[in-house]
């Protein structure tokens, strides 16, 4: 940033701090942040939010809409039918398919009406399937992008190269955050990184300390949070408090106001190291808690995830906007079925929990929560004739996505896909349509969030998008 | 008859312009979209075609908008036609796409114009008459559009201004001051008195190596009686080789230089440092710049060219690559290679943000979509090569590998030298035509275009009339006639030694940028910089050698109040410096910097945890080198592109997947953990504090001694008293705590003979000296 703004700015927060209620109305994560920026500051909803802050749940490698959310009974009826050629209109780019030997291939799995509402999704999602009544599900999405990287980056970014701002980067860039020891924006990674890695949660040109920060959740949940060996707290304060007494000494002499960021910024590094272990220490939840969340499960993956999901509620509750879960395994290019079953394992009972215990703590109704994926499958087979170690392939045309909480209107289905799944034909909603969405369900119009870098005003939605006005409570 | 040549004329329309066909062979166009017959009446230009245009068309394809790459303000160019083709075909109104557009026969749900009445069917049968029989145009002066003059300040050729006559003219030391002064005095206003020595040579070093000056060059400087001190100093700093170090590094900025692939794998790219250091020797020999611009931009085509030319074109192999990419899409990221490659080209060294007419044309500036395509076709045609890299001298190898080991033990065989190759680019032998992608998608090709510049620009004139290409670009971008190229320049030399450019918007120099604040200084800096030769070293140090550069930094609430951002220039800014500095000052401050120069990047000591994480994609990322290498200076730290050296990342460094033309400078308590706790950065803290507990003196000497390896002032009393202070506190503290001290003290053998116990104080005290605001700021 221009120094001299940067300058400027901090006169305008000590003003704020000063007169206001001190410190407690800044923030961490950075104290610009909390803030806004200058010529390009946003850090107020445009209209009154209905969600404060998101855990956006990324199933990564692209979910199999088919056996998970868009039952087709035509599809399997028709398994093992070659494929019609008006899937393959205008269709120049597909993935690994070699369509001779690829069939149309139903779900081999069962679906189950859930809820008040009778949504229709996998019979192995029972858990998720209680909170139907609060579900939008989304049948309808499509993607332009057919590979896990561009695919990511795209459903993460709205451009499928990197350097654009995350859509979390973007919503604690206009808002803000509501703590002061934590970042505004967490990640939670179980098992493999996205293949995209931080573009799915940078901050793109935006300032840098709007970019999702990685958490892990055993050991040190930040690089560098604990004190090097031979460091006790009460040796880091003594040097924190030299150093301010230092800092401050060169504020008189040399006149630069800035120079206070920079103390500001170690006493809250210093909070941060106590509010970081804190944020992970599991011993105060109830044990009940812990079990509903399946935190001691011992399968592959299983308990890792059940805790993300409960650290993500804990840095929810504790006023961090914006809390990515990450896993990434939906990559079923074979053994679709039993790959399915096992991750509707590892997922089902957290997430299940999750929206539970947000509803019992009355923080689903401004907590947006959402089932993400960059991509879904293809209602056919991949290479090979439909079977139990069948796979599908990437698929752009059609998948299923679904929002909950903060704002959103449950229980209810939004968009189709044709009768075999191929396209998403009736409520089509693009990437930049989910997108506006979720800004707008944060009370910020997607049309007027805007950076401007290099020369454009540049948005989450690029020249596109509209609200999915259906999903709106 | 009629009907016949109607489909004919639609579909070659088609097939000329869009990849939809508008209709089938049995499709019969519908009533209204049928085409009116030619007016069987005398036309005349002026009463008859030009207030249908006027009216009608000129607001969007005008001198001002050019909407689609078309203007139908002058003959020639509707006769050349927008991104879709030719809008006139004399003779043959039926082929014109001026006629086709206003009937809706052209391109799908296209009808021109696009908002009000449609053009009745007089009016086009007027069109059509008058095209029919020749498109005459009295008046139209063909040759006065051929270049398109704008008036917007950056597209004209820059003109030396005259030095201003000042009141003040004892405070001048050079033009540059004069052209600040005038405009402080025109507003009432002063500049501010020079910056002590002390804080001079810090400031310069800097600036210029990007490295703290030792107490010892501090006080020669301070003492130095000569008359011209500050400009030996100057001439002194930069023929020192860190100084292509430090420049260097600014230009991979925009190279978006990095040392892996990016993309999914993101593996490790084991050559890149080849170009890097051709970059840092450009700067240390103070290659011309236009010569380093031609040999970058199309070095390769040089006649007989060199090593040192090929290399040159690294330039363009720094893009991001995807080795994951499915076979169907291998074409789709060649373009977006070569698109990276157009769109960066014209953000360094033009300052256009060319990239925005991709899928349009420019909404802002006079680059129309076909020429942005023009501009794509000089890329289109490059293919990757590699070329053999000398092997370092044995000589070199050797001293560096035993300095390398000299920390663990001895060299026992001698290894070779490895032999790398170096990244670069050729044109390809049967080189892809190109077309305009309409909306951007490379699927759909639009016209075809051949390599040209646009016409706002200087004509380009190849070397062969029929074939031009990289080379010949290259050769007009540095051309003194460009009037962007030295002006991009300069306003970047001035960026990086005021904070902030004269341009603010140093990536835009359109007319969305933000316009200079100094318009005349940046004009004669550009004809200066052309006519000394393109040196960069001269132009640097016609800077620095102004009373402009060597004004104190120090703010008062009145000259804050008065100028918050500076743009008088009435005072210096103090700057954080860049995540790379921050790395070289505090291992200079420990005494452990190794100065050693290029070479393969290294791996320094990576935070407790990291290696075992998945974000380092590449073995090499996760294997921390030992000795010397552990030392070296952030430029030479391996860079991922997915994932950057953490404590690089926490201070902004360089988003290495595209060209960075200016870093943010934040402030956030992950830059504090970083400084406090990483291993490396406490690694510094520990080698300080056991030199300072073993240097002689007295207590408070030692601390002033600590205090000046790390910020070059001599503390005043009260700043000893608090750093005394506190070393006393750890004193009493670890006394009671052996375990903790020697901890802190550090695994490497102790200094002087001292126990942890005294060493541990002053490893306290050192990490605060290291994390202070100042140390990491240049005032």
């Amino acid at each position: 940033m221009d120094p001299a703004l940067e300058h400027y700015h901090l006169s305008r927060r000590r003003f704020l701090t000063s007169s206001a209620s001190g410190l407690g109305a800044a923030a961490l994560g950075s104290l610009l942040s909390s803030d806004g920026l200058l010529a390009n500051a946003a850090q107020a909803p445009h209209f009154a939010p209905r969600a404060k802050r998101a855990i956006f749940l990324y199933l990564a490698g692209g979910t199999s809409q088919v056996e998970l959310f868009d039952p087709k009974p035509k599809l399997i009826q028709h398994t093992g039918e070659p494929i019609p050629e008006s899937f393959l209109k205008n269709e120049k780019r597909l993935s690994f398919i070699e369509l001779d030997k690829s069939k149309l291939m139903g779900s081999r799995l069962g679906f189950r009406r859930y809820g008040q509402c009778g949504m229709e999704m996998s019979e192995f999602l029972p858990n998720i399937g209680k909170h139907a009544d609060d579900i939008a599900l989304i049948r309808s999405m499509y993607t332009s992008e057919f590979d896990h990287g561009p695919g990511e980056m795209f459903f993460s970014t709205g451009e499928e190269t990197p350097g654009r701002p995350s859509a979390g980067a973007w919503i604690s860039y206009g808002l803000g955050t509501e703590n002061q020891d934590l970042p505004s924006y967490v990640v939670l990674i179980t098992g493999r990184s996205p293949v995209a890695r931080m573009v799915n949660w940078g901050s793109g040109f935006l300032p840098t300390q709007n970019a999702g920060v990685l958490f892990r959740s055993t050991g040190e949940p930040l690089l560098n949070l604990a004190n090097p060996p031979g460091v006790s707290r009460e040796v880091q304060r003594l040097e924190l408090d030299a150093m301010r007494e230092l800092n401050r000494r060169r504020v008189d002499a040399i006149g630069d106001r800035r120079i206070n960021d920079r103390i500001q910024a170690y006493e809250l590094a210093f909070r941060m190291q106590m509010a970081g272990p804190e944020l992970i220490d599991l011993s105060t939840e109830d044990p009940k808690t812990l079990e509903a969340y399946g935190v001691h499960r011992t399968g592959n993956e299983q308990g890792s995830f059940s805790t993300n999901c409960l650290l993500a509620r804990r840095m929810v509750e504790r006023g961090v906007r914006f809390v990515s879960v990450v896993q990434r395994r939906w990559d079923h290019h074979g053994n679709v079925t039993s790959g399915i079953k096992t991750n509707t394992a590892i997922v089902d009972q957290p997430i299940g929990a999750l929206l539970h215990d947000l509803k019992e703590r009355g923080l689903l109704e401004d907590t947006l929560v959402v089932w993400g994926t960059e991509f879904g499958r293809t209602p056919i087979s991949q290479n090979s004739d439909p079977g139990p170690t069948a796979g599908r392939d990437h698929h752009r045309f059609a998948f299923s996505v679904w929002m909950a909480g903060g704002g959103v209107k449950g229980g209810q289905v939004v968009g189709s896909t044709d009768e075999f799944g191929w396209h998403a034909v009736e409520n089509r909603a693009s990437v930049h349509d989910f997108h506006a969405t979720m800004l707008h369900l944060f009370g910020l119009d997607h049309l007027k969030l805007t950076y401007r870098f290099k020369g454009l005003d540049f948005r989450l939605t690029d020249q596109h998008g509209e609200v999915i006005h259906k999903v709106l409570a | 008859m009629a009907r016949r040549c109607l489909l004919l004329t639609a579909r070659l329309v088609c097939m000329l312009l869009v990849s939809e066909t508008l209709y089938g062979d049995e499709t019969v166009p519908t009533a209204k979209r049928e085409l009116p017959p030619a007016a069987n009446v005398d036309v005349d230009f002026a009463r008859d075609i030009e207030p249908i245009l006027k009216r009608r068309c000129i607001r969007c394809h005008g001198a001002k908008k050019a909407e689609a790459g078309l203007r139908l303000d002058h003959r020639s160019l509707a006769l050349d036609g927008g991104d879709r083709g030719p809008a006139i075909v004399p003779g043959k109104s039926a082929d014109s796409l001026l006629v086709l557009a206003a009937v809706g026969l052209a391109v799908e749900d296209l009808i021109m114009p696009p908002t009000g009445r449609q053009l009745t069917k007089d009016q086009i049968g007027l069109l059509r008459a008058w095209i029919d029989r020749g498109a005459q145009w009295p008046g139209s002066d063909v040759t006065a559009v051929e270049r398109l003059e704008s008036d917007h300040w950056a597209f004209r050729a820059p003109v030396r201004p005259a030095v201003p006559i000042v009141e003040r003219p004892a405070w001048v030391r050079n033009p540059v001051d004069a052209f600040v002064l005038a405009q402080l005095e025109s507003e009432d206003w002063q500049p501010s008195a020079d910056a002590d020595r002390t804080t001079l040579i810090r400031r310069l070093s800097l600036d210029l190596l990007g490295l703290p000056p030792s107490p010892e060059e501090i006080d020669a400087f301070v003492a130095d009686p000569h008359p011209e001190a500050y400009e030996k100093l100057v001439d002194r700093l930069l023929s020192s080789p860190h100084f292509g170090e430090r420049w260097g590094r600014h230009w991979l900025d925009l190279a978006r230089y990095a040392d892996s692939n990016g993309y999914e794998d993101d593996r490790f790219r084991p050559d890149a440092w080849r170009y890097r250091d051709w970059v840092v020797d450009a700067f240390n020999n103070d290659r011309p710049y236009d010569d380093f611009t031609v040999e970058q931009v199309g070095g390769d085509l040089l006649p007989g060219a060199a090593y040192a030319q090929r290399v040159a074109t690294g330039f363009h192999r720094m893009v991001p690559t995807n080795e994951a990419g499915n076979t169907s899409n291998v074409e789709e990221y060649r373009i977006k290679t070569a698109k990276d490659r157009t769109n960066t080209t014209a953000t360094v060294w033009l300052g256009l943000t060319a990239g925005c007419a991709e899928c349009h044309s420019h909404k802002y500036d006079p680059l129309s979509q076909r020429e942005y395509y023009q501009l794509f076709a000089f890329f289109n045609t490059a293919v990757d090569a590699s070329v053999k890299a000398p092997r370092l001298a044995k000589k070199y190898w050797l001293a560096y590998e035993r300095a390398k080991r000299n920390f663990k033990g001895h060299v026992n065989n001698t290894p070779e030298p490895p032999s790398t190759k170096a990244l670069t680019i050729t044109n390809n032998p049967e080189p892809p035509e190109s077309f305009v992608h309409v909306r951007g998608d490379f699927l759909q090709k639009g016209r075809r275009v051949e390599p040209k510049a646009p016409k706002f620009l200087p004509e380009l004139k190849p070397r062969r009339a029929d074939a031009p290409d990289r080379l010949d670009l290259g050769l007009w971008i540095a051309s003194p006639k460009s009037p962007l190229t030295a002006r991009v320049a300069v306003n970047r030399f001035w960026q990086h030694l005021f904070g902030r450019a004269l341009v603010r918007t140093p990536e835009d120099f359109g007319t969305k940028g933000k316009p200079p604040t100094h318009p005349k200084l940046i004009d004669w800096l550009a004809v200066e910089f052309m006519e000394s030769g393109w040196q960069r070293k001269s132009i640097l140090r016609t800077i620095v050698l102004s009373a402009t550069y060597r004004q104190s930094s120090r703010l008062t609430d009145e000259t804050f109040e008065r100028d918050p951002e500076n743009l008088k220039l009435s005072r210096q800014n103090r700057l954080r410096v860049e995540a790379e500095i921050i790395r070289d000052v505090a291992l200079a401050a420990s005494g452990r910097f190794h100065p050693g120069l290029g070479g393969p990047s290294v791996q320094p000591p990576l935070p407790a945890g990291l290696a075992e994480r998945k974000e380092l994609k590449d073995e090499r990322f996760r294997e921390e080198d030992s000795g010397v290498d552990r030392y070296r200076r952030g430029l030479y730290t391996n860079v991922q592109r997915t994932f950057p050296y953490p404590a690089m990342m926490a201070f902004d460094t360089a988003d290495a997947n595209v060209s960075c033309t200016r870093r943010d400078r934040s402030t956030t308590p992950l830059q504090a953990l970083t400084l406090l706790n990483e291993r490396a950065f406490f690694e510094c803290a520990q080698e300080l504090g056991r030199r300072v507990a073993a240097h002689p003196g007295t207590r408070d000497e030692r601390l002033v001694r600590a205090w000046r390896w790390c910020l070059g002032r001599v503390p005043n009393d009260e700043e000893i008293d608090v750093l005394s202070v506190l070393l006393e506190k750890h004193r009493a503290l670890y006394r009671d705590r052996p375990e903790e001290a020697s901890r802190m003290a550090g695994t490497a053998p102790l200094l002087g003979g001292l126990t942890a116990m005294k060493t541990a104080p002053w490893v306290g005290v050192a990490r605060t000296l290291l994390n202070l605001e100042e140390f990491i700021t240049r005032e």
